[in-house]
């Protein structure tokens, strides 16, 4: 009888963090895993087991706790690693951890094309057309000077990001698509909505 | 802004609202009612994962992430704004300050009130005072007069009985009374005839009734 599998595919393919380690010498200190999500990026992203530590069997035996260990690693995320020592515990469950073989190893962290660094962005930009026009107003009225009204903008900034936004003086080195911007081929950009 | 708008040519026809009803698409519920589980059918179906194209994916995620730029840097903007203003209007010195000098102004107000209103009760209850008097009196005298009317009523009927009583029969009268009504007896009966006459008793004479017409 042939198998027919039911359920949803998933994207994740490989084991779990302790399904590798536990079966390795020395608990794995020392040697490479890669997960396979993050094969995705063209830069290379693994760690480097430093510390592996079991943990106490869980109040809550649910099946992802019970897979669970806490490892500290040395982490590098598309080719830039991290200074501190990296914990992974709430994701070591993912049955995604491939092991490096040894003689991979090298080959698997070369890193030939790093990715370009410090994009400084605008710090504002300029309203939404009716809530500066009632910025403005709200100027007139108040009495003050009207100027145009500045947006200061929000970047999600996290410790892999590669842009910043600029400091007080500082010009940006890249500019704010605002609106649609420009598309990523000729074929999707939206003619009639950029000529307004 | 509205010169952008202007250039733009907006118009909008009364075609655009006209019933036409071969663009209506009715819309049913066109599966199970929401509280049955999974058909058996259905059970073990797998949909299959949305192929997005390469280009596609990555103009989305583009368009997305200046989406959530802006948004965020609203939010910011609207956070911050009204947080100031609420810290502003929540001073805690400025709110008492303000509290109470509404109150001494409310204070001042309620004396006025209580002045005006002490002045008016005061002329209100000396004029009910002498009412009330004025009431009094004339209630004492309507009162005197009915005590003077049922004396005089009360001495009327005494003087009436008295008058009555000299014809009372007394013991020491009674023997005279009865030798004056065995002398002079008395016949209450009568006749009347066909003419109308009454003949009174049944010796004494008679005389003409006369008829009401």
């Amino acid at each position: 009888m042939p198998i027919k599998y039911i359920g949803k595919s998933i994207d994740f393919k490989g084991k779990t963090l302790w399904e590798i380690l536990g079966n390795l010498k020395n608990f794995g200190v020392g040697r490479i895993i890669a997960r396979n999500m993050f094969e995705r990026y063209p830069e290379p992203s693994y760690i480097k087991i430093m510390k592996v530590e079991t943990v106490p069997n869980p109040e809550t035996n649910t099946p992802d706790d019970m897979r669970k260990v806490r490892v500290w690693c040395e982490n590098t995320f598309r080719g830039r690693k991290f200074p501190e020592l990296y914990e992974v515990f709430a994701t070591s469950y993912k049955a995604d951890y491939k092991l490096i073989p040894k003689y991979e190893e090298a080959e698997y962290c070369k890193c030939d094309n790093p990715r370009v660094h410090n994009k400084v962005l605008p710090k504002t930009t300029s309203f939404p057309p009716l809530l500066r026009e009632l910025i403005m107003r709200d100027m007139k009225a108040r009495g003050e000077v009207v100027e145009e009204p500045q947006l200061k903008i929000i970047y999600n900034v996290s410790q892999q990001s590669h842009y910043r936004a600029a400091e007080n003086d500082e010009s940006p080195t890249e500019p704010l698509q605002k609106g649609f911007g420009k598309a990523v081929t000729s074929t999707l950009q939206p003619h009639q909505v950029s000529n307004l | 802004m509205l010169s952008r708008l202007a250039n733009t040519k907006l118009t909008i026809t009364v075609e655009a609202f006209s019933l036409n009803y071969t663009n209506l698409q009715i819309c049913r519920w066109g599966r199970k009612p929401r509280w049955l589980p999974t058909a058996k059918t259905k059970m073990f179906r797998v949909p299959p994962r949305p192929q997005i194209p390469v280009e596609d994916y990555e103009e989305l995620k583009r368009l997305y992430n200046i989406y959530r730029t802006e948004i965020k840097s609203l939010k910011n903007y609207f956070t911050e704004k009204y947080s100031v203003e609420n810290v502003q209007r929540f001073d805690m010195e400025q709110h008492e300050k303000s509290f109470k000098e509404d109150f001494l102004k409310c204070n001042a107000i309620n004396d006025e009130w209580n002045q005006q209103i002490k002045v008016e009760r005061e002329e209100r209850v000396a004029k009910e005072l002498e009412e009330n008097i004025e009431d009094a009196k004339k209630r004492l005298e309507a009162r005197n007069e009915r005590q003077l009317i049922k004396l005089q009523n009360a001495d009327e009927i005494v003087r009436h009985e008295i008058e009555a009583s000299k014809d009372f029969i007394t013991p020491e009268k009674l023997d005279a009374a009865i030798e004056y009504a065995l002398n002079n007896p008395v016949d209450y009966n009568y006749a009347i005839d066909l003419d109308g006459n009454i003949i009174e008793g049944r010796e004494t004479g008679s005389r003409k009734l006369e008829i009401k017409q």
